[in-house]
């Protein structure tokens, strides 16, 4: 098989943004399991929802991408509030089980709420940008797809100066890394659980919101996501932020090749193969863990 | 309520159940029995590793449709009986299960949760990708239904028959397993790993046994199912099973395995008869489960020891 350099570099792209999208999604789950210990079943659906709005958001506003792109971003933090206050606060430390069973829940009346409301048939949306884009040499990318991945890593950029360098990130870290010692200097885990709640699902909210104008949006999109979104965690170590986008770029990249010449079977099935193999040789991921680490 | 009052008991209910039949000529009702029984014995294959055992399984689902799969390529591909087709079923997900659980349990909790569902996922994917296999989203149509010993079960009520001896059978030998030394270690393992440690027991083993005979009955259970709908396709693996094996066990009340049986049966029952569209069913489904999270979160049987408890105590005072 002779390959040619063209299509690998198209694919390559791909890759990364497939990547990068992955990330976004996999870095808030990463982030709520730092700070609380649970696992968020109702990620994938808040990335639905971002789609959703910028579906809504777009015609209102004449179809501007960034005014509805910041719209979107803003209603699903909203949603990740209301989420947090209404069911997650009423979670003790190490309810593992019974966040994922409340998570869970949540996700099936969302998803069946938004069909029972807007049907399960594809909508497109379109922007101002159309389907222009750039070429360079046979390679042809579209501006909703550069935009999406420039900020995506733009956010991860924002994400890792929060967590680094303000009060309100640091806190996050001290309770992922020692709760008691954070309560004795005075730091309030319900308060940062809720921070740390609504900053994921803005990360989600982008996501779903960058992703509306590329692919077709349905009520049934964040579930797929959320899948390999969880095993990329797996991968990368659970609550090990950097360690999931990392991955999260690594198995968009493997996906996108595979894709390229090999059946979709394969393309499928390489992140259960990846993380099987990531627990065997690594139990605790990829990269090592000793609470939330930004760097 | 002790043994000896709860075992007459269950064979009372089960002899009646036996008869359901004879009372409605309704394919209808017979159908919906069917549904009953197996989700039943599905539910209480996951309450065995839940309940029992502590660990939150969402790999029943696969191990659902592998059987279903297997028990149905067995028949139509390989040209074996529907027998064979159930025996492969339950071996190939012990298998499964066991390469699977060994690299799963040696992590944390957290992870054995997200793996049992990424390989879940994974086994949709292959239903709905590998068309070479499965015949992908087309499915495999026209099922035909067993027969044993020159007699043919053919008719609704005759396969009632069949998944009723199932059922029983499996259900029996659940209750067998989990009310003995073995299902006693499981429930130690759950509320007190580092003492059964202590004890001089392995847990690795202990799981790794509840985790595959849980497998291979669920495999069973999703062959007998896939013969009573008489096509497989990939909504065989759609998430509302699983939704429906949790919300059974968590209502009936994970741990109890009288609670879960009896939850299994009105449960599967319940919303038939009240005939909700597809979409409205899951929205209620839903909020059932995020409901009993908060109100009982150890489920109807839980709710009913802890008053006993709290009346033994009053009795104490």
């Amino acid at each position: 098989m002779t390959i040619d350099a063209v299509y690998l570099l198209q694919l390559t792209l791909n890759g990364i943004a497939l990547g990068l999208l992955y990330a976004l999604v996999a870095a808030g789950l990463s982030l709520i399991f730092g700070v609380m210990e649970i696992i968020n079943f109702a990620h994938g659906e808040l990335l639905m929802l971002g789609a959703f709005a910028m579906t809504f958001a777009l015609p209102v506003l004449g179809l501007l991408y960034w005014p509805a792109l910041a719209a979107s971003i803003l209603a699903i933090m909203m949603v990740g509030f209301a989420i947090y206050e209404l069911l997650l606060s009423r979670l003790k430390p190490d309810e593992f089980e019974r966040s994922i069973l409340i998570t869970l829940g949540l996700s099936i009346i969302i998803i069946h709420v938004m069909q029972y409301l807007f049907t399960a048939t594809p909508r497109m949306v379109d922007t101002q940008y159309g389907f222009e884009g750039i070429e360079i040499g046979n390679i042809r990318l579209t501006w909703t797809r550069i935009i999406g991945a420039g900020a995506a890593i733009v956010a991860f950029v924002g994400l890792y100066m929060v967590l680094r360098y303000t009060q309100f990130g640091r806190a996050m870290r001290a309770i992922a890394q020692n709760r008691e010692a954070a309560l004795m200097v005075g730091i309030r885990p319900r308060v940062v659980a809720r921070n740390a709640v609504v900053l994921a699902a803005g990360l989600c909210g982008l996501a779903g919101a960058a992703i509306a104008p590329i692919q077709l949006v349905t009520p049934y999109m964040g579930q797929f996501l959320i899948f390999k979104a969880f095993a990329l965690v797996i991968i990368g170590g659970l609550g090990n932020i950097p360690g999931a986008i990392v991955a999260a770029i690594g198995l968009g990249l493997i996906e996108s090749w595979i894709g390229g010449f090999f059946e979709i079977v394969w393309q499928e099935a390489a992140v259960f193969v990846i993380m099987i193999v990531v627990l065997f040789v690594r139990p605790d991921g990829l990269f090592k863990r000793g609470g939330m680490r930004v760097g | 309520m002790k043994p000896s009052t709860i075992l007459p008991l269950a064979l009372a209910a089960a002899l009646a159940f036996a008869l359901l039949p004879l009372v409605t000529s309704s394919n209808y009702i017979v159908g919906v029995g069917i549904s009953a029984l197996i989700f039943t014995v599905a539910a209480a294959a996951l309450n065995l590793v839940y309940g029992f055992t502590g660990l939150l399984s969402f790999a029943q689902l696969g191990f659902w449709g592998i059987g279903g799969y297997v028990t149905a390529l067995t028949v139509v591909t390989f040209g074996g009986s529907f027998w064979w087709g159930l025996l492969w079923a339950a071996l190939l997900n012990a298998v499964v299960a066991l390469v699977i659980g060994y690299p799963t349990l040696r992590t944390n909790r957290h992870a054995f949760v997200v793996v049992t569902l990424t390989f879940a996922l994974l086994v949709t994917l292959i239903a709905r990708d590998w068309v070479d296999l499965t015949r992908g989203p087309l499915g495999i149509p026209d099922l035909p239904k067993p027969s044993a010993f020159g007699h043919h079960f053919g008719s609704t009520s005759q396969y009632y028959w069949l998944a009723w001896a199932f059922s029983v059978a499996m259900l029996a030998f659940l209750y067998a397993l989990c009310s003995s030394r073995i299902g006693r270690t499981l429930v130690a393992i759950k509320q007190n790993e580092p003492l059964v440690r202590a004890q001089g027991i392995s847990p690795m083993p202990y799981k790794l046994a509840a985790f595959a005979i849980a497998a291979a009955v669920t495999g069973a259970a999703g062959g007998v199912y896939t013969f009573h709908l008489g096509i497989i396709d990939p909504l065989f693996l759609d998430f509302y099973y699983m939704q429906t094996f949790l919300i059974i066990v968590i209502i009936g009340g994970a741990g109890s395995f009288w609670g879960v049986v009896a939850a299994g049966l009105v449960l599967s029952a319940l919303p038939e008869a009240l005939r909700f569209s597809a979409d409205f069913r899951m929205i209620i489904y839903g909020v059932i489960l995020v409901a009993a999270m908060f109100v009982m979160p150890s489920g109807v049987a839980g709710w009913l020891r802890e008053r006993r408890i709290a009346r033994l105590r009053e009795q104490l005072r």
